[in-house]
């Protein structure tokens, strides 16, 4: 029982593993996005564009054979953009697409979904029947979900963060509100690296912290602590912009360059799209 | 209560995209009056801010832990309409980068957590604590009703956009096309799991950090920033 306690993971080792995750994270997907791959070799705006439309479609289609496909080509770009398939399958599977799963469950029930029976068991005096629509709609849910997850996550491991973030420009968001992303994607680490020392600190000082209340409020005040540290960065943050000549005017400094090859990926892409829509309810 | 790509029809994330774009458009042309040339750097270490939220695990009774969406504490500290942008600055990085919270569905993303959440949350806590004492445990306790009230509306909200989906969009057959359950089903699911735990993880977040920071800075919370 003992051990048991010991092993469960308390708030201030849950939120170590939370900060030291999201770096785990955006360091993998930086190390995958410089890798020599097919996307990677890609044009961040063509290539953001033929993936929105792979989403749009995958939202879009009806057939869960149709977006089973699109899920083959997104396992097959990740294997041409050398992305490791264990990590790719575990990060795009076991969470959202498995938790959806768990969600659709009563759904696949004659209760929830009313059709054509199935399947019909007998459990402790209930009557359950599996109907056809239920089971359809479920598989359909998951494919869907678990599709547009691996298309998005595709396109984030391929990427530079920073040039996902410029990207955004061409879709007519103000410069303004880039500026601000990509800000605010820098500082993450920053805040990210400040949890994980907080909670070191804590855990280093404390050990363990019995009792529920007690924890809360080391977790409030920690909350509290960190947003006027996030004050005082705000502030020096902007005196170093106006040191450098910041005027309320951003600009920025690369652009991106496009070559023959990204077009005919995006007409790749568009073909693709467009044969999905239309014929792919019909599969 | 992050709405992942493929729970909601693209009509319907069109529409929320869409009915985004003016309360996008109103909430930059506030902060920048307020704000100005500071903008930047304020709304983008707010947005990190209200990113980093979700990394504080809390304690809850039973030996389990949550964590908050700190929404409405993000609003109290930034004010309403700076508070949206930092939100969605947070939500888009959430959504673009790490694949949490689906794309297609962005704008019904931000309409929750950053509109329902922090513009009820806010003018509750303002209703409540109207000309009490900035240092007053009235504050306090405005400060939880409102992150209590902000979360459940939002999550009320989600249960909603969910809820319409197997009534729009379904086959001949009855196949719901994407989220399966209707509103007798997806509200109270998403209604009472706030009701009852997440609500108070968010109160306890809130009214905790209000208490410390008055502790620090009373003059403070004297009023929203924007």
């Amino acid at each position: 029982m003992n051990k048991l306690l010991h092993k469960r993971r308390d708030f201030i080792e849950r939120s170590l593993l939370s900060a030291l995750a999201f770096l785990k994270d955006a360091t993998l997907s930086e190390e995958c996005a410089n890798r020599k791959g097919f996307l990677q070799s890609q044009d961040p705006r063509f290539k953001t564009i033929s993936f929105l439309a792979f989403l749009v479609t995958a939202v879009s289609l009806k057939s869960a054979v149709s977006i089973g496909t699109l899920y083959g080509l997104c396992l097959l770009l990740a294997v041409f953009s050398r992305i490791p398939l264990k990590h790719f399958l575990t990060r795009t599977l076991l969470f959202i697409p498995l938790f959806s799963l768990c969600i659709v469950l009563p759904a696949l029930f004659s209760i929830v979904t009313p059709g054509e029976p199935v399947w019909t068991f007998h459990v402790l005096g209930i009557n359950g029947i599996i109907t056809r629509p239920g089971v359809d709609g479920a598989i359909l849910f998951v494919v869907r979900i678990a599709t547009s997850v691996s298309l998005v996550v595709l396109l984030s491991l391929t990427t530079r963060h920073s040039e996902l973030l410029k990207v955004l420009r061409i879709f007519g968001v103000p410069q303004l509100f880039v500026l601000t992303l990509s800000m605010c994607y820098r500082y993450l680490y920053l805040f990210a690296t400040m949890v994980e020392n907080i909670f070191t600190a804590v855990k280093s000082r404390v050990g363990v912290v019995s009792h529920h209340r007690h924890g809360q409020k080391v977790v409030a005040w920690n909350i509290a602590n960190t947003w006027n540290r996030t004050t005082h960065i705000s502030e020096e943050v902007y005196l170093a912009m106006l040191s450098r000549g910041y005027t309320g005017e951003p600009r920025h400094l690369s652009a991106f360059h496009a070559t023959p090859k990204e077009w005919f990926w995006l007409l790749c892409a568009v073909i693709i799209c467009a044969g999905l829509l239309y014929k792919g309810d019909t599969l | 209560m992050h709405i992942p790509d493929g729970y909601l029809s693209p009509a319907t994330c069109g529409v929320f995209g869409a009915v985004m774009i003016p309360i996008w458009m109103a909430a930059s042309k506030r902060v920048k009056k307020t704000l100005k040339v500071r903008q930047a750097p304020f709304l983008a270490i707010g947005a990190a801010f209200s990113f980093v939220i979700m990394m504080f695990n809390v304690p809850i009774p039973g030996g389990s832990t949550g964590h908050a969406v700190g929404g409405v504490l993000v609003a109290l500290l930034l004010g309403p309409w700076a508070a949206c942008i930092a939100l969605t600055v947070a939500l888009v990085i959430q959504a673009l980068l790490f694949g949490d919270g689906g794309i297609t569905a962005i704008g019904a993303n931000c309409f929750n957590i950053a509109v329902v959440l922090p513009f009820t949350g806010y003018y509750v806590y303002r209703l409540i604590s109207s000309n009490s004492p900035a240092g007053s445990r009235r504050r306090v306790i405005a400060a939880g009703a409102g992150a209590y009230v902000g979360i459940c509306l939002a999550a009320l909200c989600t249960g909603i956009e969910f809820g319409l989906q197997p009534l729009l969009y379904h086959t001949a057959n009855g196949q719901p096309l994407y989220s399966p359950y209707g509103l007798n089903v997806a509200v109270p699911a998403m209604v009472l799991g706030h009701l009852l735990v997440i609500g108070w993880v968010e109160v306890l977040v809130t009214a905790l950090a209000v208490k410390y920071l008055q502790k620090q800075d009373a003059v403070f919370f004297d009023g929203g920033r924007s």
